[in-house]
Order: structure tokens, then C-alpha cells, then sequence
């Protein structure tokens, strides 16, 4: 790690006056913000990430820091960039070529000039990298991102938080740089719910995107299931058995108030109208299963359909007007979809004889959903809104079931048995890097959503 | 659930031990058949053996065939003689399928059972259904053999 300057100037940077310190972050911050940078930067990456079947390769160094006894944090901090870019499926990592740097202040990311030409001799398209430091109980990342073509900055940021919660700045530094190649909210401001399996009772869970920081969130003492969080994370409607006979519940997620919905007869599979603070959920109180619409008081505001059989599952395109859903009106379970607005309806799937699960793309372009095959396997598939362009993203993998976008629509988590016991995994959205969370116990019907 | 279970067991467990005692009586070593009186019970004892059982599926389906016709026609019998009792009829799916149709399948293979048992005349206030879909299956096993056990209506006495 040569450097050919003075490094107390460089340290002089930082910690001369808080003050000081105080107006280079903010400069530093509006720059990184400033929405016509965004425009122009990400314009040019966008297309990168689209046409991207293939990952772009990023070479990540490790942060440099000044004191050794900081090495720790530095480390601690490099694994948690590492696993979260990983995590995306958007990037090959390469490791660091040597003569990365040709001058400038070693521990200042605004002064040290990086060696493009070293970049571009291992293939590099992006570089990033930065400098730790650490502030009493906090850690400063001072982080850089350079396209290595143009040699032009695109990122230059500085990130604070707890040294004991080195996730938080890590992942705000991951969020911006995936956000800047693709222009739309990422993974790492997003949080999962999930149905954990653990001595036979199933609850429901709360976690980050990644699964860490898992916490129990439904008490029934038996069984919960399916969940489903509003697009801004601030409710889960999810099916509770309370003393042995199904209830619909409505959880304000700050309040951790409960509106619970028992009427007669079953409550299945709830899910959020984006653009409205209603859920659509299948109860039986007329005597056929039908779709209905319930505010999150818990009262009826309409009911969607009117066919003999089994309606259940919806799931809405992000404008909220169309509602695909499974019906089992012609024998057995396809995909329909309902136009809100209309009240037209028409069937999406006619392949396969048991298409369940649908679950709307981000995007609104695609619909994934799961078919039960006729050696026993349960595969996701996606489809267009319009019934073109079928594809199978899982096979020879027993059970895949339960598909949820990342709301970036660049992942989908689902649960798959392929190693026995059930767990989540997250595939890219076109099936490829297909992986588990590897969370201790059994896992199933994931609900993926902002939350921020 | 388990108490509930255990009074079902305690229903059963009287025809139980009819079956065992008439294939002793068949036995031809027989050798503490009881004297004289011992065929009158063998003649009354089907009549006030009316029990109720479990009814079973096929695939996907809440349709009622020939031999779940026949045990619904016992089930209601049994009823109408102990006409104090209220049942639940839970309704079961296999592990094939997927959990959330599978909640909804087990409520109709629920209430076609209910619907049989009301039919034949029976107050419908002393029944009441509920769905566990694939949630709460008999044999854990993964066969045709577990399957087609865990396809059922299952009966609880309250």
C-alpha cells in the first residue's frame, strides 16, 4: 500500500474541526444527491444493467485505514459490501490489481488518483472502494465509485453510523451504488416477511432482505401463514388459527395493534392494492370462496368475484387496477385476470394443470407464478401480463413455490425443498444465481417489500 | 385438540371391540364362549354400533364417492341417535399442491361432508367446518400410500 503524500495532511482532512468535517459531508452529500448527476450518471448504466444477462465487473477493495487497530472494522465492513453486492446478482467481483493507485492523499478518497489503466488490464467496468475511519463510537466510510471507461467519479460519499451496527452504513453505500446503476429502490432498503417452521408451529417472521435480523412477530402458539406487507411496509395481513379456527389479521406494524377479521368460514392468502391502503383476501361467509376487498379496519369494501369454485390469491399490478388471481371456475386451478375498473376477466395460463400462487412484477410487465408438473415438481414460472413469453425458472428442484419480487423487480425470493427441508432462496428475476439464505429451520411463503 | 381426539377414540373404541369380539366368536377353538345368552348382543350390537368416522378424497377434488357416501349415511345416523352431541368436521389436503388453494380445497371437502350430514337431517347448528388444508396432516409420509390419508374430512366430537 504505497503513498506518495503526507499523510497528517490527510488526516488534517478529517479531523481538524468537527465543523469542518461537518460542511465537507454535506457538500459531499449534496453532491452525491444532486439530482441532474443521477440523470446524467445513471442514464448511461441503466443500459448497462438491462441489457445486463450478463454481471458487470466490479473490482471492490478492500477500505484502507490508518490505524491497524481498526483493521477490524475495515474487515467487518468489507464482507458486509462484499455479501450485499453479491446478494444482487448485478456484479463479478474481481479482486484488486496491484498500482491501483498513482498518487494523490492515500487516506483521502478525494485526492487519491485511481489507476484506470490497472482497472481496465483485469477487466474492470466499475470500481469501488473508500476509506474507513473511525470517530469515538462511530465509523466514517468514505466511499468512492469510478467508471473505469470514462475515468469519471460517479459516486463520492461519505457514510456514519455505530460501529456496532456496521451494516447500516455499508448497506446505505450498497443501496446508492446499485441505485445509481439501475435508478430504482433497492434490495438493501427492503425487508422480507416469511412463515417460519419451529417445533412443528408455524409464525410469522420479520427480516431483513438477506434474512439477518430475523424477528418473531406472530404469537398464535400454532399456526400463522401466509403474510403479505403493504407496499410501504406499515401493515401484515396475514391468516392466524386462534383456537383452532382461522382469523384474518391486520397488523399495524409501528402500533403492533392487531384488527382481527372473524368471519365465518375461511380468510386465505391477503395481499395489498398498491395505491390504496385495502388488502384483497378470499372468505367464504356467502357460501363459495370469493375474493373481497377489506380495509384495514377490518370492514368489507367490495367484493371482486362472483364465480362458482375456488377464488383465491390475489395479486395486483402496481397501478392497482388489475387482479391476478387463481380460480378453479373450469375444473381446475389457472390464473385469471380481473380488470378492477371493467370488471373484465380473462385467464392467463393454459399451460399445466395446477397454476397457483401469481404474483405481479414491479415492473407490471410479468406475472410469476407456480405449476405443479406432472412428475410431482412444483415450478416457478413468469409470464406476460398479456400471455406471451412463458419461461420456467426452476426445474429438477422439487418444490419451488410461494414467488416474491424484490421491489426493485431484479430478484425473486421464493422457498424451495430442493434440499429437503424447506428454505428461502432468491434467484434473479430470469432464473439464474439461484441460492439459499441458508436460515437455520424451515422457511416458506416469503412477502418482500420496502420499508423505508 | 388432543382431548377432542382422545373422544373420538373412546367412540370408536366400543365397534373396536365388537370387531375383535366376533372374530374370537368365529374362532373355532372359541374355547370361553359364553353360554346362552352370548348371540342376543352379536344380533343388537351393528344397530347401536352407528359411529363416526373419517371420510376420504381424491386428488384435488371435494367429491363424494360410493364408500364416503356410505360412511356420511353412519356418520348421520349416529347423529340423529345422540342428538346432544356437536361435531367439527376439519378438512384435510395432501402435502401435494400448494398451501394457500389447499386451505381452500380442505373447506370444501369440509362442507361437502356437512352438506351430506345436513341433507340426511341433520340440524346444521351442531356441525361446524374448518380447513387446515396441508397444515395438519395425519401421515407425514410422501406417498400415495400418506397421501390418501391426509385427503379427509375429519370428524372431532366437541
Amino acid at each position: 500500500m504505497s503513498q506518495n503524500s503526507d499523510p497528517m495532511h490527510a488526516l488534517m482532512t478529517y479531523t481538524s474541526s468537527r465543523a469542518f468535517l461537518v460542511w465537507s459531508l454535506l457538500i459531499v452529500f449534496l453532491f452525491a444527491t444532486s439530482p441532474s448527476l443521477h440523470a446524467v450518471e445513471s442514464g448511461e448504466y441503466i443500459r448497462i444493467a438491462k441489457a445486463g444477462e450478463r454481471r458487470i465487473p466490479l473490482v471492490l477493495r478492500g477500505l484502507d485505514h490508518k490505524r491497524s487497530k481498526d483493521a477490524r472494522y475495515a474487515d467487518g465492513t468489507d464482507a458486509i459490501i462484499r455479501n450485499g453486492l453479491e446478494y444482487t446478482g448485478m456484479f463479478a467481483i474481481l479482486g484488486s490489481p496491484m498500482n491501483l493507485f498513482t498518487g494523490g492523499t492515500m487516506f483521502d478518497p478525494e485526492r487519491r488518483r485511481v489507476n484506470m489503466a490497472s482497472l481496465g488490464s483485469v477487466g474492470a467496468e466499475l470500481y469501488a472502494g473508500g476509506v474507513l475511519e473511525r470517530d469515538g463510537g462511530d465509523v466514517v466510510l468514505h466511499m468512492e465509485v469510478y467508471d473505469v471507461l470514462s475515468g469519471r467519479r460517479l459516486l463520492g460519499k461519505s457514510y456514519r453510523g455505530d460501529r456496532k451496527k456496521l451494516r447500516e452504513p455499508a448497506h446505505e453505500f450498497c443501496a446508492d451504488l446499485v441505485e445509481l446503476l439501475t435508478g430504482k429502490p433497492s434490495v438493501f432498503r427492503s425487508r422480507i416477511a416469511y412463515v417460519g417452521l419451529n417445533g412443528g408451529q408455524k409464525e410469522i417472521y420479520m427480516a431483513a432482505f438477506d434474512g439477518f435480523g430475523a424477528e418473531q412477530v406472530t404469537r398464535t402458539g400454532g399456526l400463522a401463514m401466509t403474510p403479505s406487507l403493504s407496499g410501504d411496509s406499515s401493515r401484515l395481513a396475514y391468516l392466524a388459527y386462534i383456537e383452532g379456527f382461522p382469523e384474518l389479521h391486520i397488523m399495524d406494524m409501528k402500533q403492533g395493534d392487531i384488527v382481527p377479521v372473524r368471519k365465518k368460514g375461511v380468510k386465505i392468502d391477503p395481499a395489498w392494492r398498491n395505491g390504496s391502503s385495502e388488502c384483497a383476501t378470499t372468505f367464504s361467509f356467502d357460501g363459495d370462496q370469493e375474493i373481497y376487498l377489506v380495509r384495514s379496519d377490518g370492514s368489507i369494501s367490495r367484493r371482486l368475484t362472483r364465480a362458482r369454485g375456488i377464488d383465491v390469491s390475489p395479486s395486483f399490478s402496481p397501478d392497482g387496477r388489475l387482479m391476478a388471481f387463481v380460480s378453479s371456475r373450469h375444473g381446475v386451478p389457472q390464473v385469471f385476470i380481473k380488470d378492477l375498473l371493467t370488471g373484465k376477466e380473462r385467464r392467463l395460463t393454459f399451460n399445466g394443470r395446477y397454476n397457483t400462487q401469481p404474483s405481479w412484477s414491479p415492473a407490471g410487465d410479468k406475472i410469476a407464478y407456480t405449476s405443479m408438473q406432472k412428475n410431482g415438481e412444483i415450478n416457478i414460472f413468469t409470464i406476460n401480463a398479456d400471455g406471451t413469453g412463458l419461461r420456467q425458472l426452476t426445474y429438477r428442484a422439487r418444490h419451488n413455490e410461494a414467488p416474491s419480487w424484490s421491489p426493485d423487480g431484479s430478484m425473486i425470493m421464493f422457498s424451495s425443498s430442493r434440499e429437503g427441508q424447506k428454505k428461502l432462496y432468491v434467484m434473479n428475476a430470469d432464473g439464474r444465481n439461484q441460492r439459499s439464505l441458508n436460515l437455520p429451520g424451515q422457511q416458506m411463503q416469503p412477502s418482500w417489500s420496502l420499508y423505508k | 385438540m388432543d382431548m377432542k381426539k382422545h373422544l373420538l377414540g373412546m367412540c370408536v373404541l366400543p365397534s373396536v371391540l365388537f370387531v375383535a369380539g366376533c372374530s374370537c366368536c368365529d374362532d373355532a377353538v372359541a374355547p370361553q364362549a359364553a353360554p346362552a345368552p352370548a348371540p342376543a348382543p352379536v344380533v343388537e350390537a351393528p344397530v347401536a354400533a352407528a359411529q363416526i368416522a373419517d371420510v376420504f378424497y381424491a386428488f384435488d377434488s371435494s367429491a363424494l364417492d360410493p364408500m364416503s357416501e356410505a360412511q356420511l349415511k353412519e356418520n348421520a345416523r349416529w347423529m340423529l341417535e345422540n342428538p346432544d352431541a356437536t361435531i367439527v368436521i376439519e378438512g384435510h389436503c395432501d402435502e401435494r399442491g400448494t398451501n394457500e388453494y389447499n386451505i381452500a380445497l380442505g373447506e370444501r371437502r369440509a362442507d361437502s361432508a356437512s352438506n351430506y350430514l345436513v341433507n340426511l337431517g341433520v340440524d346444521p347448528s351442531r356441525i361446524q367446518t374448518v380447513s387446515y388444508g396441508e397444515e395438519r396432516p395425519f401421515d407425514p409420509g410422501q406417498d400415495e400410500e400418506a397421501w390418501a390419508k391426509n385427503r379427509r374430512a375429519h370428524f372431532v366430537l366437541q
